[in-house]
């Protein structure tokens, strides 16, 4: 239960601190950690495959992109940000929190939850055969990802 | 093979840019506007024959083996994508000359069509996190294609369609995680089934309001409608078209609609909380559109209000209510589908959105004025058009369900309605014509052919209501008003 709780505030903290931090390189380890700690909540919940996933593509994979993208635009220009962002933020943070935790300790005994069942099948039956609309749907985000990158980033001969 | 619907136009937007490679106009018009019209014959044709014996469920093989790729059609789905073709294909035809300006048009048919496919398999989906899924696919691509022009305007505007739709994104799937924590499912048959064996009222209670929340969001609905306004108006006119006639009615009308009234089961408080919120958005929103001076930002607030006519009708949960609901969603994806290819048109040959600065542009764009003041006077509700008789079943619906203050709310926010079209149709069309549109032309070919085909329909569904009512609006209407039945019973693979 403490492993739990604290796995759960770190998360929590390093997600606030992703949005808070004003160094870009700083923002992206601190995702990385954040989501790295979510990896290793998800295994102790019983879900390995969701865990190695988290761990490996977005901790891993995605910080890698994110960190390579930083060391290639980085031109160490300071954006200004209006000062609203920076109480407005907190506030909202912690306003949410408090809601959160009511909710959920008026709900904790309420809500009749099912004991957690292990990952039925092996890797590939999960993927392939248990969530295969899913991912007919994975690869539409995908093909839309890249679309879109090619859309927004082409020359802007005609339009301007 | 009802999932041609998810793949056709996956598989087109897959080879769309390679296509725009070797041709970068003609190709890219020719396949992307063959596969609309391939899904609309489809879907008309082959459709309605399908789901004659109740609806068909799909399990899908892959290489000999049963994968878990389930979709089901029903006369609700059907429907849906009966209009989403529809719209689909008229946008498309307009799209042939009004983005020829954009550049990158094997791209932009590429994302509209990924966001045709996103909606399909939404409507199509029987399982809560596809519809999730599928949910995301048309909203990633339709961020890109509202900052397609890539001005600052339109830039500002997809980021702030991003962020409140990412938030609408949190609230659904942290409701069906709830849901799939409650009842070990995310299939709709078997939450249908859990629920009413499960007494878990508080639960239900949260996992509802974060649906309402979230689905809200996405239908713009009064107090969750600020990114609209914003979002509609700065994305090429096409992609408003789709956008307000389309999306906001698949990701949030009908996904609300189909958990509401098909899985939970639509009770006596969320009736009542759909009927205030529908009724404040039609009224709120209405008011909102008078004091517009851009023409796209008018409507993007009408569809706020129209949105309202529908949550209103179906959120009254009897047949005839749901009846007036679809079929108002129907009128009004035609309708608005037209007025925002007419205000691009009006764009286009102006360079302006701004009502104040056009005038007596009747009198050079003949086509473009006539079918947009049949898309005004169908949605205010004027005989003998379309959203005339949606109105007045919803009307007659409200007033047999006992609800008389409803219904005159109702009837006031259809003249307010009307104040506003005639607004639009006196500033920018009627009177004398300002001296800087002497050398103005009517819209180009398929611009004027997309809107005098969707005039048409607006029209002809208007004189054959009837006939349009039975054919397609009783099977959708009969689905919902079943309520949780027809899940449980004809879904469960």
């Amino acid at each position: 239960m403490i492993i739990q709780t604290a796995l759960l505030v770190g998360l929590v903290l390093f997600s606030a601190l992703a949005i808070l931090l004003k160094d870009l390189l700083k923002a992206a380890i601190s995702l990385a950690v954040a989501s790295l700690l979510l990896g290793i909540v998800f295994f102790r919940l019983g879900a390995p495959y969701a865990g190695v996933f988290e761990i490996s593509v977005v901790a891993g994979l995605i910080t890698v992109l994110f960190i390579l993208t930083i060391a290639l635009t980085n031109t160490g220009e300071e954006v200004r940000e209006s000062r609203l962002v920076n109480i407005v933020f907190p506030l909202f943070f912690v306003v949410f929190i408090v809601i959160d935790a009511l909710v959920m300790k008026g709900l904790v005994q309420k809500i009749p939850a099912l004991p957690a069942a292990a990952e039925s099948g092996t890797f590939g039956d999960v993927l392939w055969k248990g969530r295969t609309l899913d991912l007919v749907g994975q690869i539409a985000v995908i093909l839309a990802g890249v679309f879109s990158v090619l859309a927004l980033f082409r020359k802007r001969d005609k339009h301007d | 093979m009802i999932i041609l619907f998810v793949a056709l136009p996956l598989v087109v937007a897959g080879v769309l840019p390679l296509v725009g490679k070797i041709s970068r106009r003609v190709l890219p018009d020719l396949l992307a506007n063959a596969a609309l019209l391939f899904l609309l014959v489809y879907a008309v044709a082959a459709g309605r024959p399908l789901i004659g014996n109740g609806p068909v469920l799909q399990q899908l093989t892959w290489l000999g083996e049963t994968v878990n790729l389930r979709l089901a059609l029903d006369g609700f789905s059907l429907f849906m994508l009966m209009a989403v073709s529809l719209v689909g294909l008229c946008v498309g035809l307009f799209s042939v000359d009004y983005m020829e300006h954009y550049g990158a048009k094997a791209n932009y048919y590429a994302l509209l069509l990924i966001m045709i496919a996103g909606m399909n398999g939404l409507v199509l989906a029987t399982d809560l996190f596809n519809i999730y899924v599928f949910l995301e696919v048309a909203a990633v691509a339709s961020y890109s294609l509202v900052a397609f022009g890539l001005g600052h305007d339109e830039l500002e505007a997809a980021f702030k369609y991003l962020m409140l739709s990412v938030v609408a994104s949190a609230a659904i799937l942290i409701s069906i995680a709830v849901i799939f924590g409650m009842t070990g499912s995310l299939s709709l048959p078997a939450v249908a089934r859990a629920l009413q064996e499960l007494n878990a009222g508080p639960v239900v209670g949260i996992s509802a309001a974060l649906f309402i929340m979230g689905f809200g969001l996405k239908a713009a609905l009064i107090p969750f409608h600020a990114w609209l306004p914003d979002a509609h108006p700065s994305a090429p006119a096409p992609i408003s078209a789709v956008l307000s006639g389309l999306l906001i009615k698949v990701s949030g009308v009908y996904a609300l609609t189909r958990i509401f009234l098909n899985v939970f089961g639509l009770t006596p408080a969320l009736s009542t909380v759909l009927m205030y919120l529908g009724t404040v958005s039609l009224v709120g929103a209405a008011f909102l559109a008078l004091g517009q001076k851009d023409i796209k930002r008018m409507l993007a607030y009408s569809s706020i209000s129209q949105v309202g006519y529908i949550v209103l009708g179906i959120g009254l949960g009897t047949p005839l209510g749901i009846a007036g609901g679809l079929f108002h969603l129907f009128n009004h994806a035609l309708a608005k589908g037209l007025l925002f290819l007419t205000s691009g048109s009006l764009q286009q040959a102006t360079g302006t959105r701004d009502l104040r600065e056009m005038g007596g542009l009747a009198k050079r764009m003949p086509f473009t004025a006539a079918t947009n003041l049949i898309g005004s006077l169908s949605i205010a509700g004027v005989p003998p058009l379309n959203g005339f008789w949606s109105k007045l079943i919803i009307i007659i619906a409200l007033v047999q369900a006992g609800h008389p203050v409803f219904a005159v709310i109702a009837v006031l926010a259809s003249v307010l309605t009307l104040w506003y079209y005639l607004l639009i149709q006196r500033q920018a069309f009627f009177g004398k014509l300002n001296e800087r549109w002497a050398a103005v032309k009517e819209a180009p070919f398929w611009m004027t052919a997309a809107t005098v085909l969707l005039a048409f329909l607006c029209l002809a569904v208007g004189v054959l209501f009837s006939l349009t009512i039975k054919t397609w609006i009783q099977p959708a209407a009969g689905v919902l008003a079943e309520g949780v039945q027809t899940v449980i019973r004809s879904w469960g693979l």
